[in-house]
């Protein structure tokens, strides 16, 4: 027991250190004024500053999809999510699998397929809503599942038929009735879909443009051509953005886990 | 309710970018490669264009433009002179010739203007001297498969970057071989992959700055630059075997949605001032624009030089594909 | 309105979404693929070019040891998160979890900064270890983002396991090793087959950590790219890509079924 014990601990310990030793690295090398030289040379906001004039706009833009992405889910997904758990069946499923495509599917050949078909449309093809439909396609089957599982753990249809036989019409019932039940889920979908936009890079990699870099993309471009100063000052902000997130939607996901139970 | 409002009031801050006239689009303008940084600065203060870098290679600029050619998003771009001439046959491009175009020599030209040198370079090798912990710096092609320099050698990938192939023509030639024949080179590039090179696609000059990659094959203004501006010890090779120098050109995208402002873009680049940026950042200027006593100086002497011939670029261009495909049936 | 007509309505966004943004494109892409000089040969002339199966090859190899090696390291810690309670165990789970939104270019540049040549091992071990370029450095790095990925979901479904189950078996002298096979795993099962199934999935259409790290080893979605910028070749891109698709998308149906369960949210 003891031995099984220990061997789990230290595979735990491991994996941990695996995935936390290179981002305390990342950040130090954002703070130290020559990598090279390592801490000896002293510990600096310079390369923070450098980010902020080459990429600034990129972290804005990066923010403003997120909340755009969000808005966009919420009102497609939400609904769509209600109608699913009320009416499951095959073609539920059906549904909800082809939404899920954008999984499967690699970032890289959805662009391609969004480019070969929009990219006629010169004002879309240049503006940021054609990275947007990129973002939401990949973040959507993150909403409905999320408004999905918690809608079928609560026995919806008695719910529903309760307050039908109120009086209340279909309109009625999902603002106070399936809305607020579906809370948590779409809490944590909310979270979930704000973080993935922020960090999405298979698609945006394809369908931006010099004057749309996004965060992800702006890294990949510091990551292959900048000095690693710099690189590693623009990661620093980019985790700086994307923890406070990733811990509020675990938080989050464990509220709508516990109502699923 | 309150969120979504939030939503949209930033999503309609985002909306105002909308591009004005002067703003224009540059495929493949790395501000650390050929000190594009200054240029794109000096364009911004002096001829009040705002063009965002991008770090686009040749092979995924033509890409970009072929994909896009239904609806151009870019207005000029930059590419290795064979990039050019394919973007002509491909129509991606337009005839364009801004002032001093008469004084670019001829075969650094289209006649009709579909693309033209703004500057030009020689292959080599830049090395970090302090990254080779104590091995000494490598004097020929061949010494590269040395176990010494295991793990140390890059090169951009000669499928999709221009500086890639010109690298591959560069050892094909030192070893005997012509356009009509990469045995040798292909030859090369097996015999090195047995020493661990890193292939990148785009470029690297901060990773050999920093050390990451000590070798890289690469053009002697970026081995200059690094030389004498930044903290460490970086040599230029003329590798021993030989090697050739070609243009780097530009063009005008066909159908570009700012043609004007990408034309007064091309205008500056290739006029006296614009000129002068390149031949500040150690390029040899495409119009006959003397290099400033201090950076003429810096380079190696003629004597090295005289290894560097040059090739048909129109040939070149010709055989590109083939050999990108050779190249990725043979040696990845 | 009846409530069906509601539910229609509400599923319309999610219809006109999905249809303008998902089917279409697709099937243009599809369409695309025939429209090279080889037409619809062109799917034929890819299972022909060694090239590209031993690419196809590789990316599955790939993703099979790292979904593999991901299953054995989440599920160890997952067991032994959920089933002990000690100081510093949040912290470790938010360590262990943080990944998962990091893009692929971030795992990369995580991996560079571990193996590279002034990686962390570099410089600490004697003589010259580079991992990261190497076929090991991408399989690190897609394991860096599976390892969350996975643990999530392990970890929501150990939650659930009746701890009576377990209880019950010790009480008959089951051996630890014992109850780990015939109680524990077997409870888990669907949640392994489903976290396993997204891992996959994600491994085979990961781009950006490969490009960061520039290897030698090309998977799938690298030479996708290399085929694009290749002259812009996109019937062979497009056929690759759905070629890709297919194959993630199999695998993903296979473990659907054999799972049974809707996956949960935030995994």
């Amino acid at each position: 027991m003891r031995a099984g014990y220990v061997f789990q601990l230290a595979v735990t310990l491991l994996a941990a250190a695996f995935l936390f030793v290179p981002t305390v690295q990342s950040v130090l090398a954002g703070l130290t004024a020559n990598y090279f030289l390592g801490l000896r040379s002293g510990l600096t906001l310079q390369w923070i500053g450098v980010v902020w004039g080459l990429y600034a706009d990129s972290i804005f833009l990066s923010l403003g999809i997120a909340l755009a992405c969000w808005a966009v889910t919420l009102l497609i997904g939400v609904p769509a999510g209600y109608a699913l758990a009320r009416y499951p069946g095959r073609l539920a499923r059906a549904l909800d699998e082809f939404v899920a495509l954008p999984l499967a599917i690699p970032g890289l050949a959805l662009a391609l397929a969004l480019i070969q078909l929009y990219g006629g449309f010169r004002d879309f093809r240049m503006s940021w809503t054609f990275i947007l439909v990129g973002h939401v396609l990949y973040t959507l089957p993150f909403m409905i599942r999320a408004v999905m599982a918690v809608l079928l753990a609560i026995d919806l249809k008695t719910l529903e038929e309760g307050a039908a036989s109120l009086g209340a019409p279909p309109a009625r019932r999902f603002i106070d009735i399936v809305v607020p039940n579906a809370m948590p889920g779409i809490l944590a979908g909310s979270l979930t879909v704000v973080t993935l936009s922020i960090g999405e890079f298979n698609l945006t990699w394809m369908l931006h443009t010099p004057f749309l870099k996004t965060l992800p993309v702006g890294l990949a471009d510091s990551y292959a051509s900048m000095r690693l100063e710099i690189a590693s000052a623009y990661t620093l902000i980019f985790f700086v953005m994307i923890v406070p997130l990733l811990l509020a939607m675990q938080w989050a996901s464990a509220r709508a886990q516990r109502i699923i139970q | 309710m309150k969120y979504s409002l939030i939503a949209l009031a930033f999503a309609t801050v985002l909306a105002t970018p909308a591009v004005s006239a002067d703003n224009a689009i540059c495929y493949n303008c790395p501000p650390e490669w050929a000190d594009w940084a200054s240029m794109l600065k000096a364009l911004e203060q002096k001829a009040g264009i705002r063009m965002p870098h991008d770090n686009k290679n040749s092979g995924q600029t033509l890409s970009q433009l072929i994909a896009e050619k239904a609806s151009p998003v870019a207005d000029i771009a930059y590419y290795g002179v064979t990039t050019g001439i394919a973007a002509a046959k491909a129509g991606v491009v337009a005839p364009y010739k801004p002032k001093g175009f008469d004084e670019i020599p001829d075969g650094l030209k289209d006649p009709e203007g579909y693309w033209f040198a703004v500057h030009y370079g020689t292959l080599g090798l830049f090395v970090n001297v302090d990254a080779l912990r104590g091995a000494p710096v490598p004097k020929c092609w061949a010494d590269l498969s040395r176990p010494e320099y295991r793990g140390m050698v890059g090169y951009l990938d000669p499928a999709s970057a221009f500086v890639g192939y010109v690298g591959a023509v560069a050892v094909n030639k030192a070893f005997g071989g012509n356009l009509d024949n990469f045995d040798p080179a292909i030859r090369y590039f097996k015999e090195l992959a047995a020493n661990r090179p890193i292939v990148p696609k785009q470029t690297s000059y901060a990773r050999v700055v920093s050390g990451e990659i000590p070798i890289l094959f690469d053009y002697d203004f970026n081995a200059y630059r690094a030389k004498y501006t930044e903290n460490g010890r970086f040599e230029f090779v003329l590798p021993c075997e030989g090697t050739i120098k070609v243009p780097y050109v530009m063009s005008l995208v066909a159908g570009a949605p700012r043609a004007e402002v990408g034309k007064r873009a091309l205008d500056f680049i290739l006029s006296d001032e614009g000129q002068a940026i390149w031949t500040n950042a150690y390029l040899k200027p495409a119009r006959p624009v003397p290099l400033p006593e201090k950076i003429a100086n810096r380079f190696l002497p003629e004597s090295e030089y005289a290894r560097a011939g040059s090739v048909d670029y129109a040939a070149m261009a010709a055989v590109q594909q083939a050999f990108s495909e050779r190249y990725l049936a043979e040696v990845k | 309105m009846s409530s069906r007509h509601f539910a229609a309505l509400c599923l319309l966004p999610l219809a006109i979404f999905a249809i303008a943004f998902l089917a279409l494109p697709i099937v243009r892409l599809m369409l695309a693929s025939g429209e090279g000089e080889a037409g619809w040969g062109v799917y034929w002339q890819i299972l022909q070019t060694p090239r590209y199966l031993s690419t196809m090859g590789q990316t599955l190899a790939v993703s099979l040891a790292v979904t593999a090696t991901a299953l054995f390291v989440s599920t160890t810690a997952g067991l032994f998160l959920t089933r002990n309670r000690f100081a510093g165990r949040s912290l470790l789970l938010a360590i262990l979890t943080l990944p998962l939104a990091f893009p692929g270019v971030v795992v990369g540049f995580m991996i560079i900064l571990l193996g590279g040549r002034q990686g962390l091992f570099n410089t600490i071990l004697p003589g010259h270890v580079v991992f990261a370029y190497s076929t090991l450095g991408l399989f690190l790095g897609y394991l860096y983002f599976s390892i969350p990925r996975v643990l999530l979901t392990v970890m929501a479904a150990a939650e659930k396991i009746d701890p009576a189950l377990e209880e019950a078996a010790r009480t008959l002298g089951a051996p630890p090793h014992r109850v780990l096979f015939d109680v524990l795993l077997p409870a888990l099962s669907p949640a392994l087959v489903a976290a396993g199934a997204i891992a996959f999935a994600t491994a085979m259409g990961a781009f950006g950590t490969a490009f960061t790290l520039a290897t030698n080893i090309d998977v799938l979605p690298m030479v996708i790219y290399s085929e694009f910028t290749l002259f812009a070749n996109m019937a062979t891109a497009a056929a690759l890509s759905v070629c890709l698709g297919l194959v993630t998308w199999a695998v993903l149906m296979v473990a659907r079924n054999v799972s049974g369960a809707v996956v949960a949210a935030g995994g």
